[in-house]
């Protein structure tokens, strides 16, 4: 390529008229030619175009079946989610239905037996008049005890008292006397 | 469309929409991250575009709008990151010659993406990649005098920007 030939095609360059063609050979000139230190920018900005266009994406592993693979996760991540959002409202039902169950064994069923008797306390004593006399007698005998201790206790409140009115006493009989 | 056509179809245009997406972005990891999301949106559409005429045009249109909106979601200059991923290597050449030419090469890459968006788009897409006007108006969505132009502007801006770093060293 003559000097007024690169001219002429710089020239239709700079003012879009170019065709592909014509901008390919001037890609080319500036490749594989050396140029005068004026046109040193342009045959840089030639050389930066083609060195860009060298920069690919081979590297990354990215085909078809990659796709494939990538565009799958959605569906399937549609179904995983339906089961793990089921799973969530099994478990709050399970933990729902076994605090009601806790609640009402606690309620309404019998006591465990007691430490000291591994006897159970009967649950009825009207077929048995024997077992039922014996749990009134119980019951009897720890009211009996509680008024014992009580009496006990009203005994002691009482002598108190008595100290107390008598103290009372002989102080009025001596601020008489005086 | 089926794997087969995808394979010949689509993927061979894989290293132009990772430049295209490489230039608006300046990360190469994004780059493929939006030329992965273009594959996938393709694939999972690919019933829907049988009527599709040009295959390539269309790909470079999806990551061109995929870049767009990307741009828009993390709002930064793509001038930084450019300048960054430059790291072609020139193996040819003594170290001093070499750190020259990077220099170089940097100054372009920066002068380009210091364009406003639409030059900088297409004189990508015309000076890198080679398309026709008409291919980069279907790209861009733009008319044909809107790319001339703005193709016009872009030149000779990087032209009188490199000339005047040249000449007085700005």
């Amino acid at each position: 390529m003559d000097s007024k030939r690169l001219e002429e095609l710089l020239q239709k360059y700079w003012n879009c008229e170019s065709s592909l063609e014509e901008e390919e050979e001037l890609r080319i000139y500036f490749q594989t030619h050396e140029v005068p230190e004026a046109l040193k920018d342009t045959a840089d900005l030639f050389r930066y175009f083609g060195d860009f266009k060298e920069k690919n994406i081979d590297h990354v592993p990215l085909d078809a079946a990659a796709i494939n693979k990538a565009a799958k996760p959605k569906a399937a991540g549609k179904v995983r989610s339906l089961v793990y959002n089921t799973m969530r409202i099994a478990a709050g039902v399970a933990a729902l239905v076994a605090a009601i169950w806790f609640v009402h064994h606690e309620l309404y069923e019998p006591p465990a037996p007691t430490v000291a008797g591994t006897e159970k306390e009967p649950e009825d004593t009207f077929d048995d008049p024997k077992i039922a006399f014996e749990e009134t007698k119980k019951a009897l005998m720890m009211i009996s005890k509680g008024f014992g201790k009580a009496e006990k206790q009203a005994r002691n409140i009482n002598l108190f008292n008595e100290a107390k009115e008598e103290i009372q006493e002989q102080d009025a009989q001596s601020s008489k006397k005086l | 469309m089926n794997l087969e056509s995808f394979q010949s179809r689509i993927l061979p245009s894989k290293n132009k929409l990772f430049r295209f997406a490489l230039r608006f972005l300046g990360s190469e990891e994004e780059a493929k991250d939006v030329v992965q999301e273009v594959f996938i949106r393709i694939w999972n559409t690919r019933e829907q575009m049988e009527n599709v005429q040009n295959w390539e045009a269309w790909c470079m249109r999806i990551t061109r709008n995929l870049s767009l909106d990307r741009i828009r979601s993390m709002t930064r200059k793509q001038t930084q990151p450019i300048e960054e991923s430059f790291d072609i290597q020139h193996e040819d050449l003594t170290p001093h010659e070499s750190t020259e030419a990077d220099e170089s090469m940097n100054r372009i890459n920066q002068l380009i993406a210091a364009l406003p968006a639409k030059q900088r788009q297409i004189i990508h897409l015309r000076d890198v990649e080679g398309y026709s006007y008409n291919e980069i108006c279907e790209i861009t969505e733009l008319d044909m005098n809107q790319v001339k132009v703005n193709l016009f502007r872009a030149r000779n801006a990087v032209r009188e920007k490199l000339t005047k770093i040249n000449a007085y060293g700005l």
